[in-house]
């Protein structure tokens, strides 16, 4: 027996009308998943699973599937609410120099192992690259000679393609990320020329032909992985790499089609979430890599106006989030609302508490990420 | 034709038997799959919730208690049934919590605007959703089982550990209910 058997056995006019009840909850509009949420999942059975590790097969499909998340946790936050438990790894207390717990923690090849801190190892390349950058960014005693190390790593993880590693999305993530680091670092690395062409090669043979990036085929692109491809871009293209110049204009256009009227960043074109830490991102390559382009910085203080003001912002720990919100915030003038961020984030990490992406982007992805917030 | 793509083309209960011998690719294709299901099936709960976090857990159990599904079983009734009971542990939780922080009122979602509440006022259906919100427990879950999930009574009785016969009672109960909310307004 189901519903419609059941209403066979009612009086007509109760089965009439309970029918057409029934007929208008069915009729009532459903909620979509953010566009993250299985990925997300797939994270936290990946997190469960190396706790436990047991006997999972195929590594690089899944794992693909499940990095995502961790920085795309970006755009991606897009949607995200922070889980309350479960999927998360226990915080270990995380040590108040952040940076002198980065420093201690590099692999003896240069890279930083997310594995060994919680996070996925598929991800290698840009939690390395992320890394490098917070120590060169502190520039405190004995960083040099480790930056060093990580950029020879990272450069040494450059396949044929010009890709840093990973699969499906972790790869554009992972190149988005290293391309930015290293573009950051090569005025002190300038060996890295060869890399870094090959790195905009491959970032120009992803874009779409509307000007975006996605991992699914036949999209013509997602605000998250846009925005980290042109902030890349930008960052290659003021170290004098001609390369970037043509990718960056498409890309930049293509991110200006998905800001909505409030201000807030699609993540997909017909997406109907939002979020703060996409739009922080967003905000942030608008101001900062679109300052060559009429309208496109006025376009990036709208959308940066429309994040909620720090104060208000949920207490959940996220740091994707909150990195991009220091970033919107200070390329946008908001600089006291930058620093009422920055002192959430410092909290969060003072107390281990749980993080959104702790574990995709395990210990180093805070530590990093709250590092290259400080101001 | 990839792997992945055939995957797709497979059934819950095939799936599921690949998911028990860990295959990866097949419990992406579930997740993906049932996301929005178990997603409404948690946003139509009278309470405001964190219902992705919800359905994350939902499929974390799934995983862990994959080598207790029998292909014998109907997979969304296994789903549900994990559903259901992650709900339940939510509002243990929620009632812990309360008498905890007493007042403390819950978090709104931080950075989700529902297009479908939006849609739902815009439409006239606010009414439809607060009718459904003002049932029992136990009436409510029927209605989200039977009518919107359309599940056979039997595997309703299953998932919610009653008779059939109780099924049947409270779903007419549960409309008629509802109609005279509606009828009222």
């Amino acid at each position: 027996m189901n519903f419609e058997s059941h209403m066979n056995e009612l009086a007509f006019t109760d089965a009439a009308a309970f029918r057409k009840l029934a007929g208008c909850l069915r009729a009532m509009p459903e909620r979509e998943p953010s566009a993250d949420l299985a990925d997300r999942v797939l994270a936290a059975v990946d997190a469960e699973r190396n706790r436990k590790p047991r006997r999972f097969r195929a590594p690089a499909p899944w794992w693909g599937i499940a990095a995502a998340a961790a920085v795309a946790v970006a755009a991606v936050a897009l949607y995200t609410f922070a889980p309350s438990r479960g999927s998360r790894v226990a915080a270990a207390a995380v040590p108040s120099d952040g940076l002198a717990w980065l420093a201690a923690n590099q692999e003896s090849d240069g890279t930083w192992s997310p594995a060994k801190h919680g996070g996925a190892e598929i991800y290698r390349p840009a939690l390395t690259a992320l890394s490098a950058l917070a120590l060169d960014r502190a520039g405190k005693g004995g960083a040099a000679a480790q930056v060093d190390r990580a950029c020879a790593a990272l450069a040494a993880m450059q396949g044929a393609s010009g890709a840093f590693g990973g699969t499906d999305r972790a790869c554009l993530y992972n190149h988005a990320i290293t391309t930015f680091a290293l573009a950051t670092l090569y005025p002190k690395h300038p060996a890295l020329r060869p890399t870094l062409e090959r790195a905009l090669a491959f970032v120009a043979a992803r874009q779409t032909a509307q000007g975006g990036w996605d991992y699914e085929s036949g999209s013509e692109g997602n605000a998250a992985v846009t925005a980290w491809q042109v902030r890349a871009l930008a960052c290659a293209e003021a170290q004098g790499f001609d390369a970037a110049k043509i990718p960056l204009r498409k890309g930049l256009h293509w991110l200006r089609s998905v800001a909505r009227d409030d201000g807030s960043i699609a993540y997909h074109r017909d997406s109907s979430a939002r979020s703060d830490g996409l739009t922080a991102l967003a905000a942030y390559a608008l101001i900062t890599a679109g300052k060559a382009f009429p309208g496109l910085p006025e376009l990036g203080r709208h959308v940066a106006g429309s994040l909620r003001s720090a104060s208000d912002a949920p207490l959940k720990a996220d740091c994707y989030r909150d990195y991009a919100k220091v970033l919107a915030f200070e390329s946008a003038g908001s600089s006291a609302q930058a620093e009422v961020v920055r002192q959430r984030m410092r909290t969060q990490q003072k107390d281990a508490r749980p993080d959104q992406w702790e574990a995709v982007g395990g210990r180093l992805y805070t530590t990093a990420f709250t590092a290259l917030a400080a101001r | 034709m990839t792997p992945h793509v055939q995957l797709s083309e497979q059934d819950d209960a095939t799936l599921m038997l690949r998911v028990r011998e860990d295959d990866r690719d097949a419990f992406a294709v579930l997740v993906k799959r049932h996301q929005k299901m178990l997603l409404n099936f948690f946003a139509r709960s009278s309470v405001q919730y964190d219902y992705e976090d919800l359905v994350q857990q939902t499929f974390l159990r799934l995983y862990r208690y994959r080598d207790r599904y029998v292909a014998t079983a109907k997979f969304t009734t296994f789903l549900f049934l994990l559903a259901r009971q992650v709900w339940i542990d939510e509002l243990r939780r929620r009632k812990q919590q309360e008498r905890l922080v007493a007042g403390l009122s819950a978090e709104p979602k931080p950075e989700y605007v529902d297009p479908v509440a939006s849609d739902a006022t815009a439409s006239g259906g606010m009414d439809l959703k607060r009718a459904l919100d003002a049932l029992p427990e136990g009436l409510r879950q029927v209605i989200e089982l039977g009518v919107y999930q359309d599940l056979p009574y039997a595997e309703v009785a299953k998932i919610l550990g009653i008779p059939v016969g109780t099924v049947k009672s409270r779903m007419f109960n549960a409309l008629a209910k509802m109609r005279t909310f509606l009828e009222e307004k």
